[in-house]
C-alpha cells in the first residue's frame, strides 16, 4: 500500500499557496518522511519561482485553472484585511487524483510539528478527521462558534487535515462532497448556513452527516493529537524552527495583542500574510 | 402482569390535547406491536380518534383542574385510574419514533421510574438549567414526569399519595422545599421532585445514565446561542414516508416531547393514520 500526503495549492492574485505548500512539504519531510504530492493549477509558477521544490515535492498533479468568482475576507491581524479570491473547490477530487492508496490531505497553512500522524497508517479506519480544534488564544472562549456549522445545524468537522484509504465508502463520501459542492446553494439553505461562500469544512460536515444517516455515529474516527489553530486576526511574528510565536488578538481590545507561542505542535495558521512573511525568511536559505 | 401506556388529556382554550393523545397513540402503535394504551380524559373523543385506545377512562373523582389552564392538577390521579399493573405515563404532546417495547424489561426493575437526563433534537444531553433553576437552588431531584413508569404496589402508592397532597397544597410545599428561585405556578415536575426529596428515594426512582429518556423540545434546552420563541419556527421538520422523523436535519431516534402544538400538523396525523 502506498502512502503519502497531498497538498492543494491554488494561488490567487495575492496569496502564494504554492510557497506555503513547499514549506508545508518541508515540515512533512522532516517529521513524517512521507512522499508529498502537490495538486496545483500553478505549475509554471512553482517551477519558475521555487526551482528547489523537488527537495520536498515528489509528485505534481495538474489542476485545470478555473475562473473563481468566490471571494472572502482575509485578515492580517485585527487592523488590516483584504477581499480576495478563495479557490478551494478541488478538495473533493482528491480520491481520484491522489497517487497514493492511503492519503493524508492537508491545507498548505497547516504545519506538521511532530510525527503523530504516522499512527494513522496503523489503523483499520478508512477515514480520519478532526471534530474539534484547539485555539492557541485561550482568551478566545467561543468554542461554540467552532462546534457546529451554524447555531442550529450539524456538528462541524475540519477538512484542514484528514486521512483516507481508498474504499467503496470513501469513494462514496468524496462523490457526495462533490455533489454538495455542485449544489451548494441548496445544501447551504437546508443546513442553515448564512454565508454563501463554499467551504470544505461545511461540505465535509454535511457529507459525514448524510453518510451517517442524519445522526451521530462513531464514523469517522478522529485523527490523533490536537488540531491547534490561530485565526487570521492573530499574527505570526516569529518562526524559530519548531517554535511559533504569535501576537494573539486581545478580546474586546481591538488592535491589542497578547504574546503567545506553541512548540512541536501540528498547527493551522490562518493568517496567510504573516505566514507568508515568516516562510519567506526561512526559504531564503534554499 | 398486564402493562400499558396511560395518557392524560384535558383540552384547554388553546390546545386540543385529546388530538395530541390520539396522534401519540398512533405513533406508539406504528412502531410498537401489541401495546395497550388508555386515555384518561373528560373531554369528548371523536369516534375516529377512539380506535387506537383500549380504554377511554374518565378522570376519577371531580375535575381538580376545572379552573386551571395548564390542567396538571389531575396528574396524580393517573396512578389510581390506570387499568394496568405496570404503566408507562406519557404526556400527550409526545411522539414515538421507534420501537420501545424493550423498555418494559428495564423498567420492571423499578417500582417507580422518572427520566432525569433529557436530550436535545441533536441527541445531545441537555445541559441548560434555564428551566430548572428552582430544582438546583433547592437541591431537588431533576425529575421529568413527562415520561415515567410505575408498578402498582406500596412504594408507588406512597409516592402518588404524597404527590396528591403536594399538588393540592403546592404553595405550602414550595415555601418549605422550593423557596429559592420560587416558582409561582404548580408544576408536576417540581411537585414530583419534592415528593422524592421527602421520601428520600431519588436513587431508587431514577438513573441519569438510563437509556430511557426523550428529546425535550423547549427552546432553551437545545444548545442554541440565539433562542427563538418557538423551535418550530426555526428548524425544519420532515416526516418521511418511511416513517422517519427528521428535525433540523437530525433523524429522531428518541421519544419526542414536542411541546409546541404547531408541530402536530394534520399532514403528520394523516401520514401516521395511513401507515406512511
Amino acid at each position: 500500500m502506498t502512502k503519502g500526503v497531498v497538498l492543494f495549492a491554488q494561488n490567487n492574485h495575492t496569496i502564494d499557496y504554492v510557497k506555503q505548500a513547499i514549506f508545508c512539504a518541508k515540515k512533512i519531510k522532516k517529521h513524517l518522511k512521507l512522499p508529498v504530492a502537490i495538486a496545483t493549477d500553478s505549475i509554471q509558477w512553482l517551477q519558475d519561482n521555487y526551482p528547489f521544490y523537488k527537495k520536498y515535492i515528489d509528485y505534481i498533479i495538474e489542476l485545470e485553472w478555473k475562473e473563481c468568482k468566490q471571494k472572502r475576507t482575509f485578515h492580517d491581524g485585527t487592523m488590516s484585511n483584504r477581499n480576495l479570491e478563495w479557490r478551494n473547490h478541488e478538495r473533493g477530487t482528491v480520491y481520484d487524483i491522489t497517487p497514493f492508496d492511503e492519503t493524508l490531505v492537508m491545507d498548505t497553512d497547516f504545519l506538521v510539528g511532530n510525527d503523530i500522524f504516522l499512527n494513522v497508517f496503523k489503523t483499520n479506519d478508512d477515514f480520519l478527521i478532526y471534530r474539534h480544534i484547539k485555539d492557541v488564544n485561550s482568551e478566545r472562549t467561543d468554542e461554540y462558534r467552532w462546534n457546529k456549522i451554524s447555531d442550529r445545524s450539524i456538528d462541524m468537522y475540519w477538512a484542514t487535515v484528514f486521512y483516507f484509504k481508498k474504499t467503496e465508502k470513501t469513494k462514496l463520501f468524496f462523490d457526495l462532497v462533490n455533489h454538495i459542492k455542485e449544489n451548494w446553494n441548496y445544501y447551504r439553505l437546508v443546513y442553515q448556513i448564512p454565508d454563501i461562500t463554499y467551504r470544505n469544512d461545511f461540505s465535509f460536515s454535511i457529507a459525514i452527516h448524510i453518510m451517517n444517516g442524519h445522526q451521530r455515529t462513531s464514523w469517522p474516527s478522529i485523527l490523533p493529537g490536537n488540531l491547534w489553530f490561530t485565526t487570521d486576526v492573530d499574527i505570526l511574528v516569529k518562526l524559530d524552527d519548531e517554535k511559533y510565536t504569535f501576537l494573539l488578538d486581545k478580546k474586546d481590545w481591538r488592535g491589542h495583542y497578547t504574546l503567545g507561542s506553541v512548540e512541536n505542535a501540528n498547527i493551522h495558521i490562518m493568517n496567510k500574510f504573516s505566514l507568508d512573511r515568516a516562510i519567506s525568511e526561512v526559504l531564503t536559505d534554499e | 402482569m398486564n402493562k400499558g401506556f396511560c395518557l392524560l388529556a384535558q383540552n384547554n382554550s388553546t390546545t386540543n390535547y385529546v388530538r395530541q393523545a390520539y396522534a401519540l397513540a398512533l405513533s406508539l402503535h406504528r412502531y410498537n406491536k401489541d401495546q395497550k394504551i388508555s386515555l384518561i380524559t373528560n373531554d369528548t373523543v371523536p369516534k375516529e380518534w377512539q380506535q387506537p385506545f383500549d380504554k377511554i377512562i374518565p378522570i376519577p373523582w371531580t375535575d381538580s383542574a376545572e379552573n386551571s389552564d395548564w390542567k396538571i392538577e389531575n396528574r396524580w390521579k393517573i396512578y389510581h385510574a390506570s387499568p394496568y399493573e405496570q404503566t408507562i405515563v406519557l404526556e400527550a404532546d409526545m411522539f414515538i419514533t421507534h420501537d420501545i417495547t424493550h423498555w418494559w424489561k428495564e423498567l420492571e426493575k423499578y417500582d417507580l421510574f422518572f427520566t432525569s437526563n433529557v436530550r436535545t433534537y441533536r441527541d445531545e444531553v441537555v445541559t441548560s438549567r434555564y428551566y430548572r433553576k428552582t430544582f438546583d437552588a433547592n437541591d431537588l431531584p431533576n425529575l421529568y414526569s413527562a415520561l415515567h413508569y410505575f408498578k402498582k404496589g406500596d412504594k408507588a402508592k406512597e409516592f402518588y399519595t404524597l404527590l396528591e397532597i403536594i399538588v393540592n397544597n403546592w404553595e405550602l410545599f414550595y415555601t418549605k422545599y422550593a423557596k429559592e428561585q420560587y416558582q409561582k405556578w404548580c408544576s408536576i415536575d417540581l411537585c414530583a421532585a419534592i415528593a422524592s426529596k421527602i421520601l428520600d428515594n431519588k436513587k431508587e426512582i431514577t438513573n441519569p445514565d438510563s437509556f430511557i429518556t426523550f428529546a425535550h423540545m423547549k427552546p432553551h434546552t437545545q444548545g442554541w446561542k440565539s433562542i427563538p420563541k418557538k423551535w418550530t419556527s426555526v428548524i425544519g421538520k420532515y416526516y418521511r414516508n418511511d416513517g422517519n422523523l427528521i428535525l433540523g436535519n437530525y433523524l429522531q431516534t428518541r421519544i419526542l416531547h414536542y411541546v409546541e402544538d404547531d408541530f402536530l400538523t394534520d399532514e403528520i396525523i394523516e401520514k401516521m393514520k395511513n401507515g406512511n
